[in-house]
C-alpha cells in the first residue's frame, strides 16, 4: 500500500487502537508506536493520522506535528482535569470531558480539579454510573456554535 | 468548560478577565450529557455524530436556547 493510499479501514482500526490505548494506560501512542503494532512505516501512519484529524474529524494533532494532542474526551497533555481510577489515571480536556472518560471506561472513579477563581480544590465522584458528589457550577464560556473554532480554548 | 466552586467565583472571575458570563449549570445535568456525547467513541464503526445528533443530546440533557444551538438554523 502506498504511503498516501486511503485506506479507511485501517485508518478505523488505527483510531479504535489509538482510543483502547488511551483507555489502558492514559496516555497516546507515538506514531512510531502505531506503526509498530500495525506493521507500518511511521510515515504511513502520520498520513493516517492526519486523515483521522481532517477528514474523520478524529483527532486533534499538536500543531504543526503528527503527535496526538485530543482523542476526545482523552487529552495526550495534563491538564487542570486529572481522572482517576484505581491505578489508572487520564486527563479530561475540559471539566465535560473529565466525566466522560469515567461513563465511557465505565469505572468508578473521581476528577480533581481547583476552582480557577478562588482555587479551591474540587473533587468529583462517580460511584456505580452515578455522580456521588456534586459540588461546584459548571461554567461554559463559548457558545455551542463556537466549540470547534478554538478547540484548545474551548 | 471549568468548574467553579460557586455561581459568585463565575461573575468574579469572568470579571477580572473583562468577559462576559457564558452559560452556568448544575454539574449533575452535565454528568448526564457528557456521558452520552462520547458514548460511541469506543466502537468500531464510530463516525462524528451530525450536528443534528449532537443538538438531540444537548436538547435531551435540557441544554437549549440560543447558547446551545450547534448552527444557526
Amino acid at each position: 500500500m502506498g504511503a498516501t493510499q486511503r485506506d479507511p479501514i485501517r485508518d478505523s482500526e488505527i483510531r479504535l487502537w489509538i482510543y483502547q490505548h488511551f483507555v489502558d494506560t492514559g496516555w497516546a501512542p507515538s506514531p512510531v508506536e502505531i506503526a509498530a503494532y500495525f506493521r507500518l512505516t511511521p510515515g504511513q501512519v502520520e498520513h493516517a493520522l492526519h486523515r483521522l484529524q481532517e477528514e474523520a474529524d478524529a483527532l486533534v494533532l499538536l500543531p504543526g506535528s503528527s503527535y496526538i494532542w485530543m482523542a476526545e474526551p482523552f487529552s495526550a497533555v495534563p491538564t487542570s482535569f486529572l481522572v482517576r481510577s484505581s491505578a489508572r489515571q487520564w486527563w479530561g480536556n475540559c471539566i465535560w470531558d473529565a466525566l466522560a472518560i469515567l461513563a465511557l471506561v465505565g469505572t468508578d472513579g473521581s476528577v480533581s480539579t481547583a476552582c480557577p477563581n478562588s482555587g479551591q480544590p474540587l473533587v468529583l465522584s462517580v460511584t456505580k454510573r452515578t455522580l456521588a458528589d456534586a459540588v461546584g457550577i459548571v461554567h461554559f464560556a463559548v457558545p455551542a456554535r463556537d466549540w470547534w473554532r478554538n478547540i484548545g480554548f474551548t | 468548560m471549568l468548574l467553579f466552586r460557586s455561581e459568585d467565583d463565575v461573575l468574579a472571575w469572568c470579571e477580572q478577565r473583562h468577559t462576559t458570563p457564558g452559560a452556568v449549570f448544575e454539574v449533575t445535568q452535565l454528568w448526564r450529557v457528557a456521558g452520552v456525547w462520547y458514548d460511541d467513541r469506543l466502537d468500531s464503526t464510530w463516525r462524528r455524530r451530525t450536528i443534528p445528533e449532537r443538538q438531540a443530546i444537548l436538547d435531551s440533557a435540557g441544554l437549549t436556547g440560543p447558547f446551545w444551538r450547534l448552527a444557526d438554523s
